[in-house]
């Protein structure tokens, strides 16, 4: 009964992603097949997958700039959050000042600051400015990666027993030299779980991607080529080349969901149920 | 803050130097970022600003909201036969005939155009709008927000019940139901676009088809009364995965020995879940929600790739009056509404949170 369920589950989770695979390998006249087939095969019913849209999307060239400003976007993201968001964490975590409450207060209410908010106001600013696409998205990409950095390397250094500063201080360590050379090297799991959700997340992130690349096509990152893919050939939606792209820009995330499953649910449920 | 030696109060000082230094990078980043934007989508919201205009930008007080948001409910009345002065009945149905829904609502100074029609009482009224795109955005995000999330938390405690108990291959599970959080929304939206094609080469149509159940051309994503719930389907499948993570977290915190209590005293499994494991559920509950809520209330994604201008949620009503319109102004005034709606949610969420420092 138990497998049954968990079964059903897997398939309900996975099913969708299996149809974009399996329709990524059918031509344009397998994908026009009615009724359509749950594995790419031809009139005569024999399977016969086709590499035709990956060969077509490796030779995109919008798709192969898109998968590097992607991968620049992120990585960038990932770190500069991580280097401010580890100071600010130490700072709310552990350290005493005046305003600390309101400090606080003020993090978790960015965590959930609503992106849509300040579009305009980011588009303006960009423009004014002339800012170049890529350095605008990894500024603003912050918005969200480093409240939520901050908030939860918070929760993490506030448990770190507050012994192991004050016997570094009395050994002379400045409170800085301790944050640097015994707290961070001791946070550095969290530091991992943290640094997976705002990759992730700024690999996915797509209305500040679409907004602001809308002028500079070269600057497209992967969500924004995907959701308005380029079609090679006049023809209509080209579908298995769509799904052959999704495919290619999904799996680097289902191979950390694989290898760092452990990770990334400590990371997201830190920031939902630690107080 | 501390008073006592000299050497204590400097050590003290000198800490809460080091915090507002460490803290300063931050600070800096969410106010050129967030704050000062948010200001000025506030003072655009009050202007007829349009990107890249030569029209000089004019104050306009609350012009903006008034446009957004301008409702009004009149009662439509029935055709009269000339003759009797009688409603008019259709002949083929029975019913009375309406005169036109635009007919009655005001022209000046505003214009209003019909959002929708209902009956209260054997009477007909027209709800009008100003800006009738802005106001159904805003229905439309809420009830794909209210339903979504609703079908999420009772297909999430599912999820994670199941996933609580032992067996093996449990973390490669967990893996699997991170798939969909995974995918990059753009590629899940385009998926289950290509799923739900309006013929045979869809997927649900090829399903259904097989069953007997429509004429395998349903379609699913522009029928008006369909793409709501082609909406909420995909937005269940792609956050189910948050909603039972954050409650198998839940899960694991209440304390076994609760159910051998239970176990002894002979209480059925629906018996324990209800009366133990739900009320014990209550703050991961309440904190899921809330913050899938607000999570679902800014949905942009899903809408703008799936549905494109057939239909907004808030998000992409805004994006496309910035884009597409140049609306500097107007797009500002319904960010903020936006804003104004998530914040109530956010302090509802602080409240339900509860904040604490060691600050004395």
């Amino acid at each position: 009964m138990l497998w049954i369920l968990i079964v059903i589950m897997a398939v309900w989770m996975l099913f969708p992603f299996y149809w974009a695979i399996n329709s990524s390998f059918k031509t344009e006249n397998q994908l026009q097949m009615t009724p359509t087939t749950f594995v790419p095969r031809n009139f005569q019913g024999e399977f016969a997958p086709t590499m035709r849209n990956y060969e077509a999307v490796f030779s995109n060239q919008a798709f192969l700039r898109a998968i590097v400003n992607s991968a620049i976007v992120a990585v960038s993201v990932t770190l500069l959050s991580l280097a401010i968001g580890a100071f600010a964490g130490f700072a709310l975590g552990k350290l005493r000042y005046r305003g600390k409450t309101g400090t606080l207060y003020l993090i978790l209410a960015m965590t959930m600051f609503p992106q849509i908010a300040v579009l305009t106001g980011l588009y303006a600013i960009i423009n004014n400015l002339g800012l170049q696409a890529i350095p605008s998205l990894i500024i603003t990409y912050l918005l969200f990666s480093l409240p939520f950095t901050a908030w939860v390397l918070t929760a993490f250094f506030k448990e770190l027993p507050l012994e192991i500063m004050q016997s570094a201080q009395v050994d002379g360590a400045s409170p800085f030299q301790t944050f640097y050379m015994i707290l961070l090297p001791l946070t550095m799991p969290a530091l991992v779980n943290t640094g997976l959700l705002a990759f992730i997340g700024a690999w996915n992130e797509y209305l500040f991607a679409l907004t602001f690349t809308s002028v500079e096509p070269m600057a497209r990152t992967l969500p924004v080529i995907i959701a308005n893919f380029p079609a090679q050939f006049s023809r209509q939606t080209p579908f298995g080349e769509i799904m052959a792209a999704g495919v290619v820009s999904s799996i680097p995330l289902i191979i950390l969901v694989f290898v760092f499953q452990r990770r990334i649910v400590a990371g997201l449920t830190a920031g939902a149920v630690k107080g | 803050m501390a008073k006592g030696s000299d050497g204590v109060g400097e050590l003290a000082k000198k800490e809460q130097r080091l915090a507002y230094f460490l803290l300063l990078p931050t600070f800096i980043i969410l106010i050129v970022i967030a704050i000062y934007p948010l200001g000025s989508v506030l003072v655009n919201s009050f202007t007829n600003n349009v990107f890249a205009s030569s029209e000089p930008v004019e104050f306009i007080g609350l012009e903006n909201y008034v446009e957004l948001l301008s409702m009004t409910v009149k009662k439509v009345p029935a055709k009269l036969d000339e003759n009797t002065g009688e409603p008019l009945i259709d002949p083929d149905t029975g019913e009375v005939q309406y005169e036109s829904s635009v007919r009655v609502l005001p022209r000046e100074p505003r214009r209003f155009k019909p959002v929708t029609t209902f009956s209260v009482f054997g009477s007909r009224y027209v709800l009008g709008a100003s800006d009738p795109s802005f106001i159904r955005s805003i229905w439309d995000t809420i009830i794909f927000s209210m339903v979504t999330v609703f079908l999420e938390l009772v297909l999430g405690i599912i999820v994670a019940l199941i996933i609580d108990v032992n067996f093996p291959g449990q973390g490669l599970m967990r893996a699997i139901i991170l798939v969909p959080w995974a995918i990059p929304t753009a590629v899940s939206s385009q998926m289950w676009a290509f799923m739900l094609q309006p013929n045979r080469t869809g997927f649900f149509n090829t399903v259904l088809w097989h069953l007997g159940l429509g004429n395998g051309e349903i379609p699913f994503l522009t029928d008006p009364a369909l793409q709501l719930p082609s909406m909420i389907v995909i937005d269940v499948w792609k956050t189910t995965p948050f909603m039972a993570l954050l409650i198998l977290a839940g899960l694991q915190l209440i304390p076994k020995d609760i159910y051998e209590a239970a176990n002894v005293d002979g209480a059925g499994a629906a018996r324990k879940f209800f009366s133990l494991t739900l009320p014990l559920l209550r703050g991961t509950i309440a904190v899921a929600l809330v913050f899938r809520t607000l999570d679902a209330l800014r949905v942009f994604d899903l809408f703008q790739i799936v549905l494109g201008q057939a239909r907004y949620s808030m998000a992409s009503f805004t994006y496309y009056q910035l884009i597409q319109n140049r609306a500097m102004g107007y797009s500002s005034a319904s960010s903020i509404v936006i804003f104004v709606v998530l914040s109530i949610f956010a302090v509802i969420y602080m409240r339900s949170l509860g904040v604490t420092s060691d600050e004395q």
